[in-house]
């Protein structure tokens, strides 16, 4: 009897330990700065002990039924606690707030216990004797947990369930109790009956916990998500909310199938329209396709080349049903060819010459894309224009930032390349900017082709009119040896992203 | 397997490696033994072959090959380069992997100034600068600095984090005194032109040590005595409590503030080293080991192996201190000790986790005995680097360069190993897992310390003036192991050749 009621201290002392760890290390995991995170959740979780152990002098009958439940409350609260906690970071604000107030929480609760259970033996032992093994077993208990959960439980159980097992070892404690003074209870059964409905809760939990946060995973791409592929580039995730699939690399949107259109025959109509006789296009990013389906209404063109540094992504648009869909299998078309290359060094030793060329690479929010929009790169560009030749870059929001867009323009002017800066609106980016670039003199116009939904002739000249809070600032020149885009570009998105 | 206490015990308290893979690499380019043979005098080949030409140039590094350049520039074809080792280049060399070039020592060349003109010339000879703007390409790419203090990485070498108001107070007087010294015109690159154009106050800078100069200037802050401190450490192998505040001075005051610089590439300064080795190619005799160069009569008889050469002009551009062991009659010595560095390639299977900035090109941790690293792949154009070559550089600039040698070859390659991640580690807590090959340079002599005195010591004058028809061209003279002076001097002393020889 003796040995089974220390052997509950050692395991409510492991499981007390263990929530304060879980907390101090999602905490850590989630808000950075471990020492500061360590200590304060520490330094809380005392403290709430110390009102615990204050509080059980008002506790002054019914001992054994309060301390039951007192388990089963640990049990739930604690069980839960790094569910709870990575809930409350996907969907609220006010993670710390939580955070402290479980900690504290618990705390208290765990703070109750070994001074109501050594209130409980006190009539089995000397107090000498109560004292000294309480203690031993409970700084014993701590000891196990602080092994345990480094070495097993992190690697093998993780936070979510781990929290589950010491929930349950509490409500086994609980249960276990309710035999051991079965004597001294008056409604043992409802406490047993309590204690099954919180073991069932947690085996639940251990059984669907990960499934909990997944869900918090998902709700970071506010649909569903259709298709993920992780490729040692990038991670390409593909959502889906009634009929609108959005495509979103490292995270970053890069269409909507709602609104593309808008901006693929703003990317590609200007300069295909203006340049009747064009025969080689290059399509540099673009694995999508859908830049090669808006160029493959010119029956006049010969040959595309399409340079995206993802096989993955090539792969996928050309294969997977819903993306052919939505590309009409312009991947698959017999004048393309597809080059998985990183597109600098690959134009670098290219000598090929193009008649337009389409530059459509994820926005410059690195110093490696940053390299891709750098006046060294659109010397290169430049160099393998034909005579006459057309380039269109896809260059940010002239709204959001401003002072990027105009910073494109600049570089490809310091390139030696006359510019003629447009947008267009697209609801799922907001206003959108492109540059066209070229050796010679340009004016829009020409023939457009059947069924485009947003370009005409006739409201192609407005996209070229820019209103004034859009118009140029001043900016300097991106270079290769003084990436200039990516400081303002950071700035800018930062001023607006919440 | 059965684990044994040698195993068990370090691995419980958590000193074994706790890489992934085993760590491959050892020691590059060993060359003590074969340094040590002319000290030791030791028996050399007979000779089987004399060869009559006007001038040798001794050493195959930026001096010796310079000296070539500028040979050929004036048409002068008559001599031969002898380099002791199987490549030219000596501190600009480099090495190659699966996934990048990468340097041994020297990697980058600030932009010159208008009055550097012979690296202007080469500049302009080998396409980095045209009709005076610098080829984008190879100047030193986005992002440039950072610097790892108080447990996260700034923009910028000089420290801003945790200044006091006091601090920043200091680091702008101590730059508006180094603006002052630049404005004498006293502090140029090459030295030699400002030195003559110096007001004894200059020339006294060089009487103190740095730290000393600081003192009496009321500059105590830590951050700017530690900057301080690592940039002679970087330029010279010299600590700023041993550095003659001359030297140190004219790190700062040398250049123009407001570059947009460095030139760099992948393989470092062997990129130059290579496109001149390239102009004089047929002119470069590699292992050729200068054993003895003895005045005889009005010729010079250098000794390469079984090769003897009867020369009217030696160009003598290996180090300076070892013409002490080698030519006869035996010169003045160099009143410099020669510093001993470590650099080490580190390739990485991956890169490290990072918080805060992205990698830049140079890498610096704020309080490390070493120097810092150096991003192979950083000139790169591909967007995507999934493994690159760090180079560690420390320059061992402690004590004695004795002493600091004999660490240098006492450790074994696994004691520099654990050096180098103990290192690294504090900016890096996974750097271990991430590198797959360490491969390390020790280099005995690697440069010159610039100590209080080297400026003005008859003994270092005296060796400037060619003698004899032997004219040293050394960078070690200059006292600043730099890109510039050791092209100045090369340059220099095959100019000096050319009137002596009547071409």
């Amino acid at each position: 009897m003796a040995f089974v009621l220390f052997l509950s201290v050692f395991l409510i002392a492991a499981s007390g330990l263990i929530y304060e760890l879980i907390a101090g290390a999602l905490a850590s995991y989630l808000l950075g700065d471990s020492v500061l995170q360590f200590s304060t959740i520490i330094g809380a979780y005392l403290f709430a002990m110390g009102i615990g152990s204050y509080l059980s002098r008002f506790i002054e009958r019914a001992l054994i039924a309060r301390f039951i439940s007192i388990e089963l409350m640990v049990g739930l609260l604690g069980g839960f606690s790094s569910t709870i906690l990575f809930l409350a970071f996907t969907w609220t604000t006010s993670f710390r707030l939580l955070l402290y107030g479980l900690v504290l929480a618990i705390g208290i609760l765990v703070g109750l216990e070994i001074p109501l259970l050594m209130r409980i033996l006190r009539e089995r032992f000397q107090l000498k004797d109560l004292v000294a093994n309480v203690l031993t077993f409970d700084y014993l208990g701590a000891l196990g947990a602080s092994l345990l959960f480094p070495l097993l439980l992190v690697p093998h159980l993780g936070l979510v369930r781990s929290a589950m097992l010491f929930g349950l070892i509490n409500a086994l404690v609980a249960l276990w109790s309710t035999f051991l003074f079965r004597d001294q209870l008056p409604r043992a059964m409802a406490q047993r009956i309590g204690s099954i409905a919180v073991i069932a809760l947690l085996t639940a939990g251990m059984f669907f916990g990960q499934q909990i946060t997944d869900t918090a995973d998902a709700a970071l791409y506010s649909d569903d998500v259709v298709l993920t592929r992780t490729t040692p580039y990038q991670r390409i995730a593909l959502t889906r909310w009634k009929d609108d699939y959005r495509l979103y690399l490292n995270g970053h949107l890069q269409f909507s199938s709602r609104d593309e259109y808008r901006y693929h025959e703003s990317l590609v109509h200007p300069a295909m329209a203006s340049r009747p006789g064009a025969r080689r296009a290059l399509v540099l990013g673009g694995g999508d396709g859908l830049a090669v389906r808006e160029l493959l209404k010119y029956p006049g063109l010969e040959s595309i080349t399409l340079v995206d540094l993802d096989p993955e992504m090539t792969r996928l648009f050309k294969t997977h049903p819903l993306l052919r869909g939505l590309n009409k299998d312009a991947l698959s078309s017999p004048k393309l060819r597809i080059v998985n290359a990183d597109a600098f060094p690959w134009l670098q030793a290219s000598r090929d010459l193009y008649d337009v060329a389409f530059v459509d690479f994820p926005d410059p929010n690195n110093y490696s894309l940053g390299k891709l929009y750098s006046s060294a790169f659109y010397r290169l560009l430049s160099r393998s224009l034909t005579e006459g030749g057309l380039a269109v870059v896809q260059s940010t929001s002239p709204m959001f930032a401003r002072q990027s867009y105009w910073c494109i323009v600049e570089t490809l002017k310091a390139a030696g390349l006359k510019t003629y800066p447009y947008h267009a609106y697209v609801p799922s980016f907001g206003e959108w900017g492109f540059v066209l670039a070229t050796r010679t003199d340009w004016s829009p116009g020409g023939q457009l082709p059947e069924g485009l939904r947003f370009i005409t002739t006739a409201q192609m000249h407005a996209l070229f009119e820019f209103p004034p809070d859009l118009a140029p600032v001043p900016a300097e020149v991106n270079r290769l040896n003084d990436q200039v885009l990516v400081r303002y570009y950071d700035r800018e998105w930062r001023e607006i992203v919440r | 397997m059965k684990l044994t206490r040698r195993q068990v015990a370090p691995a419980l308290i958590g000193l074994t490696l706790k890489a992934d893979q085993p760590l491959k690499g050892g020691f590059a380019l060993e060359a003590q033994d074969r340094g040590h043979q002319i000290r030791d005098r030791a028996a050399t080949p007979a000779t089987k072959r004399t060869i009559r030409i006007p001038a040798v140039i001794v050493g195959g590094g930026i001096s010796g090959l310079s000296a070539a350049w500028w040979f050929r520039r004036a048409r002068f074809t008559d001599f031969v380069l002898l380099e002791m080792e199987s490549e030219t280049g000596g501190n600009a060399r480099a090495g190659e992997n699966e996934i990048t070039p990468f340097p041994w020592a020297a990697h980058y060349l600030p932009l010159p100034a208008n009055d550097s003109i012979y690296v202007r010339l080469l500049c302009e000879e080998f396409g980095l600068l045209k009709d005076g703007v610098w080829d984008e390409r190879w100047l030193c790419h986005s992002p440039q600095e950072r610097l790892f203090l108080h447990g996260r990485w700034q923009e910028g070498i000089e420290p801003h984090i945790g200044l006091t108001k006091e601090d920043a107070a200091q680091f702008d007087r101590f730059f508006s005194r180094v603006a002052e010294l630049r404005h004498s015109g006293a502090f140029t690159l090459p030295m030699d032109p400002g030195l003559r154009r110096s007001k004894p106050a200059h020339l006294a800078l060089d009487r103190l040590t740095l730290s000393g100069w600081m003192r009496k200037e009321g500059l105590y802050s830590p951050y700017l005595r530690w900057l301080v401190d690592y940039s002679t450490r970087d330029d010279y192998a010299t600590g700023a409590d041993a550095v003659s505040a001359w030297a140190g001075l004219h790190y700062f005051a040398a250049r123009d503030s407001e570059e947009h610089g460095p030139l760099t590439w992948p393989e470092g300064n062997a990129w130059i080293a290579r496109r001149l080795t390239q102009t004089v190619s047929s002119h470069i005799r590699t292992g050729a080991m200068v054993s003895r160069v003895e005045r005889t009569g009005s010729f010079w008889r250098v000794h390469a192996g079984d090769t003897l050469y009867e020369t009217d002009y030696v160009i003598w551009a290996a180090p300076t201190w070892l013409a002490r062991w080698t030519v006869s009659p035996p010169p003045r010595a160099l009143p410099m000790e020669s510093a001993p560095w470590l650099v080490a390639n580190l390739t990485m299977s991956r890169w490290p986790a990072e918080k805060g900035l992205p990698p830049a090109w140079d890498n610096v941790i704020y309080g490390s005995p070493a120097l810092g690293y150096v991003v192979a792949t950083h000139q790169s154009l591909k967007t995507h680097i999934p493994r690159t070559v760090w180079t560690y550089y420390w320059a061992m600039s402690q004590g004695a360069a004795l002493d600091q040698r004999r660490i240098l070859l006492g450790g074994d390659w696994r004691y520099w190993c654990e050096r180098i991640f103990a290192d690294l580690q504090r900016a890096h807590p996974d750097i271990r897992s991430c590198v797959e090959r360490i491969d390390i340079f020790r280099i005995g002599h690697a440069m010159p310390r610039p100590a209080p005195g080297f400026l003005t010591h008859p003994d270092r004058l005296a060796l400037l003036k060619p003698s004899n028809n032997l004219a040293f061209a050394n960078t070690d003279l200059s006292g600043l192991s730099l890109f510039e002076e050791a092209q100045y001097r090369g340059v220099e002393a095959a100019r000096a050749a050319l009137s002596t020889l009547g071409r």
